[in-house]
């Protein structure tokens, strides 16, 4: 992680009256990256993404994006940040391209042409002179994504973007997401939870549970976490036990997954139970999808209360 | 084209582009054609011109477009003019914080209280459109039914005077001025109000309700040494600037009241909207 954050919170917290929404959050956002950050609803997700934009005041602790501080500098830092958050609003009765000038202005004059390109990028092209309450939510969520690269953005932040779309909707959102990692370089930060769309978007991602963070790290370190190994044989509770007198497993669970010990291989367990006269007909590792890592986690949070 | 000029068309566009903008103007054209058809159809000439007449005038020379068009003001300026400024002043920050395109624009980098100021300022020149198109259509529809000849105003207890054809119009611009200012006090209410976590009717309500107040305790006579402390008593400059002669101190004194409470309301509601968390 040698990239130089462009999104850094230190110690933030935010309270509404009583209640604390964000509670003492250090997150670092390298360059770069597509960063996940999940949690259910009312978790601190949207209350930390309006900190970083100056839409919300930190009761404590420190924003600073593109290394400025947002409560102090926020013109400077968000000068080069495009935003679309969930069910994005326009000015219905007017044109998507009046929209789109309008929104520009208030990050820095921008030529028509670039305007143009933008369209032309997101594929409305044509329709930007049709009033936005014509639009689909396809399309709405196009020129959500319009006004947030007119500003030629170095960090894009999605706050649920795929949310109130169709299938075919966020399968082209997400494409959209990748290829403006790809051809733009844009690091993003994508509010969500959808799992399987953090998990095939990021590459990072942090967990937020009652505006703490229970998680930060790497989409692969959440799949290393718990290696199962899913087992087929002719008796498994047999061969469990077996493989237990044996020391070679940890732990078994839902009738067909097995955890082996540190530097146990598969082939070990095959031997022994074959040795034990015990069938088996399919041993291979499986990969915890983000999902299973998402609820043990929960799960372990409810626990430790 | 300098970037405070084009927040400043943004918000003309945002404003004039949606349909309510225009009720206030066609409540205006009903209103006033329903009160020249009464006028023109009633004993309403009749009783003007026997009070002329009392008065040594010959009524035939005042019963004209201007005094018509002047009377025609008075409800509308009482009653519909507040209603349509609040409703647009309390539109202006608390609908677009309710539709969620504040948030939108608030992703961007630009101070809060220039946003302010250039939606302040759009409905300033709403206000001032509200009043001209409210002073204009009046006087073009009186036209149509009433000839063009000396103007004659009467406002029990406060003004009686007659003018010629030219002094009056000029008069009758210079009170529009003033009804202006009026127009941008009360929109400015309603905007000070939608800087807070309210609702835009919340907020059009609360200002009407404080106008309200004004006026009931104008009208009781307790409160009359206390009238300089009233809102709507300060809103009575226009029409004397038909007296004669002209009052220059309490119409200053008025235009002074009014320009302070414009910049108080807005101070206010800066400050509440810059302290305001704005969230989905």
């Amino acid at each position: 992680m040698g990239a130089k954050p462009v999104i850094q919170l230190k110690h933030l917290s935010k309270k509404f009256g009583p209640r604390l929404a964000v509670d003492d959050l250090t997150l670092d956002v390298p360059a770069g990256e597509i960063y996940g950050l999940l949690g259910h609803n009312g978790a601190g997700k949207s209350t930390a993404i309006g900190m970083m934009l100056g839409q919300v005041w930190p009761t404590s602790g420190e924003v600073r994006i593109c290394g400025h501080d947002v409560t102090a500098h926020r013109r400077v830092a968000l000068q080069r940040v495009g935003a679309i958050f969930e069910g994005p609003a326009f000015y219905d009765y007017l044109s998507g391209g009046r929209n789109l000038e309008i929104l520009s202005s208030y990050t820095a004059p921008t030529p028509r042409q670039r305007i143009q390109e933008v369209i032309e990028w997101v594929g409305l092209k044509g329709r930007e002179d049709s009033k936005v309450r014509t639009y689909s939510h396809g399309m709405r969520a196009r020129l959500a994504l319009a006004q947030a690269l007119l500003p030629q953005p170095e960090l894009l932040i999605l706050d649920e973007p795929s949310d109130g779309l169709d299938p075919e909707g966020i399968h082209e959102m997400r494409q959209t997401i990748l290829r403006l990692h790809r051809d733009l370089g844009l690091t993003i930060l994508l509010s969500s939870h959808f799992l399987n769309e953090v998990e095939q978007l990021c590459t990072r991602i942090a967990v937020l549970n009652q505006g703490r963070k229970v998680f930060e790290g790497s989409l692969a370190s959440t799949k290393q976490r718990k290696a199962w190994t899913r087992l087929k044989a002719g008796d498994f509770p047999l061969a469990v036990k077996e493989l237990r007198q044996a020391q070679l497993i940890t732990q078994e669970r839902d009738g067909h997954l097995i955890s082996l010990s540190a530097g146990v291989g598969t082939d070990q367990i095959v031997r022994l139970l074959v040795e034990r006269g015990i069938p088996v007909y399919e041993i291979a590792p499986v990969e915890e999808a983000l999902e299973d890592f998402y609820l043990s986690l929960m799960n372990g949070q409810r626990e430790a209360k | 084209m300098n970037l405070r000029w084009r927040h400043l068309r943004n918000e003309l566009w945002k404003l004039f582009g949606k349909k309510r903008t225009y009720i206030g103007f066609g409540a205006f054209v009903l209103a006033q054609n329903a009160m020249l058809l009464v006028f023109r159809f009633t004993r309403w000439q009749a009783d003007m011109e026997r009070m002329l007449e009392g008065n040594g005038y010959l009524a035939l020379e005042y019963v004209s477009a201007l005094t018509v068009a002047l009377i025609m003001l008075i409800p509308q300026i009482l009653l519909l003019m507040p209603l349509y400024a609040a409703l647009v002043g309390g539109d202006l920050v608390a609908k677009e914080v309710e539709d969620g395109t504040l948030r939108m624009i608030l992703s961007r980098p630009i101070s809060r209280f220039r946003l302010l100021a250039v939606k302040w300022a759009a409905g300033v020149i709403f206000s001032a459109m509200l009043v001209l198109v409210l002073g204009g259509t009046a006087l073009l529809f009186a036209r149509v039914w009433f000839p063009w000849k000396g103007m004659f105003v009467f406002v029990p207890g406060a003004v009686f005077n007659v003018l010629s054809a030219g002094e009056g119009l000029k008069l009758y611009f210079c009170s529009h001025l003033l009804m202006t200012l009026n127009s941008s006090v009360v929109l400015g209410i309603a905007f000070m109000f939608s800087c807070f976590n309210m609702k835009p009717a919340a907020a059009t309500i609360l200002a009407l309700s404080l106008l309200f107040v004004n006026l009931v305790l104008e009208g009781i006579p307790f409160f009359e040494r206390y009238h300089d402390y009233l809102l709507t008593y300060h809103f009575h400059a226009w029409r004397h600037v038909f007296s004669q002669p002209l009052p220059w101190s309490q119409i200053g004194q008025s235009v002074c009241v009014l320009l302070a409470v414009n910049l108080t309301t807005f101070l206010i509601g800066a400050a509440a909207f810059q302290a305001r968390d704005i969230k989905s």
